[in-house]
């Protein structure tokens, strides 16, 4: 197993830090997906979309990572090959110690039950020919064989964990609000009583206060049944409500991992920034300046050479177009991905604009 | 980081006191649907106004009727399946009496729309230069003949010339290969900028943006709205901006129309609707709107939006509403004017006697 020197350091204080944050429960090392993009005429792949490339990353038991960036940076592939959904091309996913980067899938049925996934748009993920208790009774049944009797008393205490009542089990899922919905899609996943759920956008098609909602009951529901989240969403706003910590993706790798409490007011790489200042306030008078990022997202299939985020950035000099960045540590399980991480922190760049100063 | 303001200073704000001048004036708008389970009260009394040259947010929860408002001013409806009662005042012109054929000279050329989801509102079977050129034939015959005159060139030409302008105008670059693509191969971003190029072709009065930017990234939103903000101003435009995102309202708007169950809450100036929300409703949402740099629990408006083939009798907010009274179950709240242009629908402002007896 090869770890990066990062990861390394962050094992030998181990001791020191909290017990919280002691054992990763999810263990990326140097993870690649890659789908192929062109063949040549004998059939072999010669070029690669690389959604998810190079990516290490510690997610702790009973925190709630969030994972942001914007369409097309490959987060929500992260996720899926987290739960093994998506193809991983080479590194290694440790789950509670266990290796399932190499598992089949007979190998990995048994680990299925112990992460779950909440979609985007619960209408769809919902099978519309089910009633609530047989969508529930399907997850349930998983877990193990039960009684009748048995599952309906259990999808009771799933809905009554999820805030619905009881006369609910029998309807079917277009009969509730967009809310309900996702209320119900997390019962299902709460159903086989797993340790790890990614939301891949949970709340982004719900309106503001509905999203307020669900965001407050997945808060309580992670502290009841010591659950571990991975939260996957492209508004950066939301983060510090939902998340302990955030991973900020760009063009398939991780750019910066922060505390969400931090990361709004002193982000430490020039794109968490871009995509801060982008993000309108609702209060005028602010006066927020909405920031205007160059440029377009680069193809995951040719990403610029050195620093993926190079011709948009705004402070880039001659090693950014050649180097990739490695990655320089700015807390205990923090750190980012610049050439220069210290220097832009040290100057304060990152907090005023390079014009202002 | 080059940051652009998006915020113009406060003098070139409108300032509504001297010269109001609605270029729309929407008078007790009311939509019904007929469902098979009975009829659907979607719009109930909308009345506002949308003044010259200002950027109006009409904000509300989905289902509150905030794209029919802008759809049933178009007529973009068919007619048989609803009844639409009301006056909306354009032009001097009431233009849900106008015929078919008489609208369609309205639409388009004074005011037009652009929608959520750009790629899917550009014909993916022509491509982008196409159907610019067929709009630049339709729109500016008369700019056609002054560059063909001018320039003694074919007629090919002169409509390539003004396309090239008008899509430089929205941000686009590299047109003569821009024109050769179809709707699938731009991104969303470049796809809204020719959206927006195409709306104002024809220089109208009212632009509609029904949710333009809710499918796109922020940093592309960021870019979107800053160019409706600053075309807007340069041609005094009117944009009726469709959203529910709070944060664009607060950003971009001059005035914020709160909508609710098919009515109009509150309409205000955005710095008061944001400081001093007067409306039980709107407290709550600005409430739920999550604010970065903040992590305290998000407040929420209990409860959910009315089934509105039977709304609540009286105030449709009042179900979810903490300040509840008998009045408000029994009568619809009559809109009062707080302070100057700020608005309210709700029992709580009125000064009428029964109200004062409890």
């Amino acid at each position: 197993m090869r770890f990066p020197a990062f990861y390394m350091q962050s094992q030998m204080n181990l001791k020191e830090n909290d017990q919280r944050m002691k054992d990763p429960l999810v263990k990326l090392a140097q993870i690649n997906t890659w789908f192929p993009h062109e063949k040549n005429i004998l059939g072999k792949v010669h070029s690669w979309i690389k959604a998810v490339d190079d990516v290490s990353l510690d997610i702790f038991k009973g925190e709630s990572l969030g994972l942001v960036g914007e369409s097309g940076c490959g987060k929500s592939t992260l996720g899926r090959t987290i739960l093994r959904l998506a193809p991983l091309y080479s590194g290694e996913i440790l789950f509670m110690g266990n290796e399932i980067g190499n598992l089949n899938n007979a190998g990995l049925k048994k680990y299925r039950a112990r992460m779950q996934m909440v979609f985007q748009d619960p209408k769809a993920s919902l099978n519309p020919k089910m009633t609530i208790l047989k969508i529930l009774g399907e997850a349930l049944n998983l877990n193990a064989k039960i009684q009748k009797k048995e599952y309906l008393e259990q999808a009771v205490t799933l809905l009554d964990l999820v805030d619905l009542r009881p006369e609910h089990i029998f309807r079917y899922p277009h009969e509730f609000s967009g809310g309900q919905q996702q209320r119900i899609s997390i019962a299902r996943a709460l159903a086989t009583n797993p340790d790890f759920i990614v939301f891949d956008e949970a709340t982004s098609a719900l309106d503001v206060s509905v999203q307020a909602q669900i965001i407050n009951l997945m808060g309580g529901l992670q502290k009841k049944l010591n659950l571990t989240y991975l939260f996957i969403s492209h508004d950066l706003s939301i983060m510090e409500h939902a998340c302990d910590r955030v991973a900020v993706m760009y063009a398939g790798q991780i750019v910066e991992v922060q505390d969400a409490a931090s990361l709004f007011n002193t982000p430490r790489h020039p794109y968490t920034k871009a995509l801060k200042d982008a993000v309108p306030v609702a209060d005028p008078e602010l006066k927020h300046e909405l920031g205007i990022l160059k440029g377009e997202v680069p193809k995951l299939s040719s990403p610029p050479l050195g620093c993926r985020f190079h011709p948009r950035c705004d402070y880039q000099e001659d090693i950014c177009q050649k180097k990739n960045p490695g990655v320089s540590k700015t807390g205990r399980h923090n750190w980012v991905r610049c050439h220069f991480a210290e220097r832009l922190w040290d100057q304060g760049v990152l907090i005023n604009n390079k014009e202002l100063l | 980081m080059k940051l652009h303001l998006l915020n113009e200073p406060a003098d070139a704000e409108p300032n509504f006191s001297v010269s109001p001048e609605p270029v729309l004036h929407i008078q007790d708008l009311t939509v019904s649907f007929n469902l098979p389970r009975g009829r659907a009260k979607i719009l109930e009394g909308v009345s506002f106004d949308l003044f010259k040259g200002e950027i109006l947010a009409l904000v509300g929860e989905t289902g509150s009727g905030k794209s029919v408002t802008a759809k049933s001013l178009l007529n973009l409806f068919p007619r048989l399946s609803m009844e639409t009662r009301g006056k909306v005042n354009f032009d001097g012109k009431d233009l849900l009496t106008l015929s078919n054929k008489a609208l369609q000279a309205v639409r388009g050329n004074h005011i037009s729309m652009i929608f959520q989801n750009p790629q899917s509102s550009i014909n993916p079977l022509f491509t982008l230069g196409e159907q610019i050129s067929r709009l630049i034939k339709m729109y500016l015959p008369e700019q056609i003949a002054a560059i063909r005159q001018k320039n003694n060139c074919r007629q090919k030409q002169a409509i390539q010339a003004i396309a090239k302008e008008k899509l430089n105008e929205v941000g686009l670059t590299d047109i003569a290969r821009l024109c050769n693509l179809y709707a699938n191969e731009v991104s969303g971003g470049m796809a809204q900028r020719y959206r927006i190029a195409l709306a104002l072709l024809s220089k109208p009065q009212i632009l509609i943006a029904d949710e333009a930017t809710s499918a796109l990234d922020v940093t592309v939103q960021a870019h979107i709205l800053k160019l409706l903000k600053d075309l807007c101003k340069k041609r005094n435009t009117a944009i009726l901006f469709i959203t529910h995102d709070l944060g664009i309202a607060a950003q971009v708007c001059d005035r914020v129309a709160v909508m609710y169950a098919g009515r109009i809450v509150e309409v205000g100036p955005t710095k008061e609707i944001f400081k001093t929300p007067l409306h039980p409703y709107t407290r709550g949402l600005l409430k739920a709107v999550p604010h970065p740099g903040k992590t305290e629990q998000l407040a929420f408006v209990p409860g959910m939006i009315p089934d509105l083939v039977n709304p609540p009798e009286g105030c449709r907010f009042h179900p979810r509403c903490g300040h509840v009274r008998s009045i408000c179950t029994q009568e619809k709240p009559e809109r009062i004017r707080v302070e100057e242009n700020h608005e309210v629908s709700c029992f709580l402002y009125a000064v009428s006697n029964e109200f004062k007896g409890e």
